[in-house]
């Protein structure tokens, strides 16, 4: 476990490297939102535990992954690439002319399950996902990745009580507790907590990890095959918005800017 | 109209397990037979329309066919987001049924008409837009929006008012019918506006005026070509539709006449720019907004004057 969790900060280190560059290349890009769920998509997809294949795309059994919130996909794009869903070369072209990967998660890419970015889409396409593995007696997941400013929208309210009045318990709901949205914090802007006692009014089954810790989201989700509630999954990662370059973390303005000058010297410093 | 749809569309269902409807909780007597025969093929997903397209799109990734059902506002206007980004962008399966054209529920008022759903979908990309006239165009949609590959928008009505077409094997894939050829004029109708259109060129017959009427049943993609044909040489043409003036029918035909390099007299006749906060019958209504035969008629004769 030990050497397991050391690889996957390594593997994060590299991703959030991926992440300053394509942006900073691209002069575009949320790099604050890609950082604060790194941890997260590196638990999920080289930590063992989602059910994925590169070399079969289409593969009917797959577990399937839904960044609801879509403008985190750098640190998507950079982690399906380090598993060989496409090229790592192909990451330097993030948003550029003539290039597939666009500034929210785009369904063109390998690897790539929703089109998503207008925030309050994913939690639905999950549960739809969820049931049709229901209806077809498949024993694959739906995972969702949502913002927790995402959690505003009315949509994601509607979805929660579909999908545990379906005992939809094949579906994955993760919050990306980071508590910032685009302008001020959650709880300045629109209040979400007592977020755990909603999710649970909701029907669901509620877990809380630390998203920066793999020790803490590996054990969270170690048992996500075998679980027996009967209910839907909701786990509130708590998280820092920025997470890994001290600057941005927890910093409003740093929701959609790119460094520049000293400051990218320094993040660059930090990644190192 | 709808009774026919969900007929058919039961007996698709039947023969393929894929097919799963969505109900936002609006009944018919035609879905109990649905619901209650084919428990696994449906659900209905409560007053959460946002969710059911999502839900949707979710299935249809997953190899579904699937229709979702609600009064037309619900089903396009509420969940436009939800169709356009989820639906359209990755060209899925989902086929969108609406019901309550124009003012069909002329007592519920503003909430409930539908006057602007044409314009919202046919803005949408990969979208095709059926809309029936009768009750065999309305079964005949049901078999045509499951064969077509991508999302499709289904604008029924509740009851046929007279039936249009008679052969049960009638072929709609050219996206409309000319159903009387006259040399004076065209009037191009959808929906259950094609049975006034059919009228009025009664009407305008008994006067020496022969009209042709088109039934544009495919709104999109248009057959551009052979609308294009179909009016090539008459001078006057008029649209009839019971949907705004802006982005209907109307719309669509007139960006064919504007760039098809011939000249006609050319008029809309639909709802006008506003909301309807009067109440009554369907065929008060239309009369308060100029929609009634004779009505129609009028108009045209001025327009030949």
């Amino acid at each position: 476990m030990g050497e397991n969790i050391v690889n996957l900060e390594k593997k994060a280190k590299w991703v959030r490297n991926q992440v300053l560059e394509m942006c900073v290349g691209a002069g575009a890009g949320h790099i604050a939102p890609a950082y604060s769920c790194t941890d997260i998509l590196v638990a999920l997809y080289q930590g063992d535990i989602l059910r994925v294949n590169p070399q079969n795309l289409a593969w009917e059994d797959r577990d399937r992954f839904i960044l609801s919130k879509g403008q985190g996909c750098a640190s998507l794009y950079a982690v399906l690439a380090d598993m060989g869903f496409f090229p790592i070369s192909e990451l330097s072209s993030y948003t550029r002319l003539g290039s597939r990967l666009g500034g929210h998660s785009e369904s063109n890419v390998p690897g790539v399950e929703a089109f998503t970015g207008s925030l309050g889409h994913g939690l639905a396409l999950g549960a739809g996902m969820a049931l049709a593995a229901k209806m077809d007696r498949k024993d694959y997941l739906a995972f969702v990745l949502l913002g927790d400013g995402e959690l505003q929208e009315g949509s994601n309210w509607e979805s929660m009580m579909f999908a545990s009045h379906h005992h939809l318990d094949n579906l994955i709901a993760i919050v990306d507790r980071n508590s910032l949205q685009a302008l001020d914090f959650t709880e300045q802007v629109l209040t979400l907590d007592p977020l755990t006692k909603k999710w649970e009014a909701f029907g669901w089954e509620v877990r809380t990890a630390d998203g920066h810790s793999y020790d803490s989201l590996l054990s969270t989700l170690g048992d996500i095959r075998s679980r027996q509630s009967g209910k839907p999954l909701a786990v509130v990662a708590l998280t820092t918005k920025g997470k890994g370059v001290s600057f941005m973390e927890n910093s409003p303005i740093w929701h959609f800017r790119i460094p520049v000058g000293d400051e990218l010297e320094q993040a660059r410093k930090e990644l190192a | 109209m709808r009774v026919e749809f969900f007929s058919s569309l039961y007996e698709i269902a039947a023969k393929d397990d894929r097919v799963i409807l969505l109900v936002s909780d609006t009944g018919a007597l035609v879905l109990d037979k649905f619901s209650q025969d084919k428990p696994d093929q449906f659900i209905n997903v409560g007053i959460a329309e946002a969710n059911m397209v999502g839900v949707a799109a979710g299935l249809a990734k997953s190899g579904k066919i699937v229709y979702i059902y609600a009064i037309i506002p619900f089903v396009t206007m509420r969940v436009f987001d939800q169709i356009r980004v989820d639906v359209c962008c990755d060209n899925l399966p989902v086929k969108a049924v609406g019901v309550g054209a124009g003012m069909d529920y002329s007592t519920l008022g503003p909430t409930h008409h539908a006057l602007e759903d044409i314009a919202l979908m046919r803005s949408l990309p990969q979208m095709t837009i059926l809309s029936p006239c009768d009750s065999l165009s309305s079964a005949a949609f049901a078999q045509l929006s499951y064969e077509t590959p991508g999302p499709v928008y289904i604008r029924l009505e509740r009851y046929t008012e007279s039936p249009v077409y008679s052969n049960p094997s009638e072929d709609f894939t050219d996206g409309l019918k000319i159903l009387r050829k006259g040399g004076d004029l065209c009037i191009i109708a959808t929906g259950r506006m094609v049975v006034t259109a059919q009228k009025a060129a009664d009407e305008l017959s008994h006067r020496s005026i022969d009209a042709t009427v088109i039934d544009l049943y495919r709104i999109k993609p248009l057959n551009v070509e052979l609308l294009t044909k179909a009016i090539s040489g008459l001078k006057v043409v008029a649209t009839l539709e019971e949907h705004s003036i802006i982005g209907g029918i109307g719309s669509a035909v007139s960006e064919v006449i504007a760039e098809s390099g011939q000249a006609f007299q050319f008029k809309r006749l639909g709802l006008p720019d506003r909301f309807c906060r009067q109440y009554g019958t369907r065929k008060y209504l239309h009369t308060l907004n100029n929609l009634d035969a004779s009505q129609v008629t009028s108009t045209i004769l001025q327009m030949l004057k």
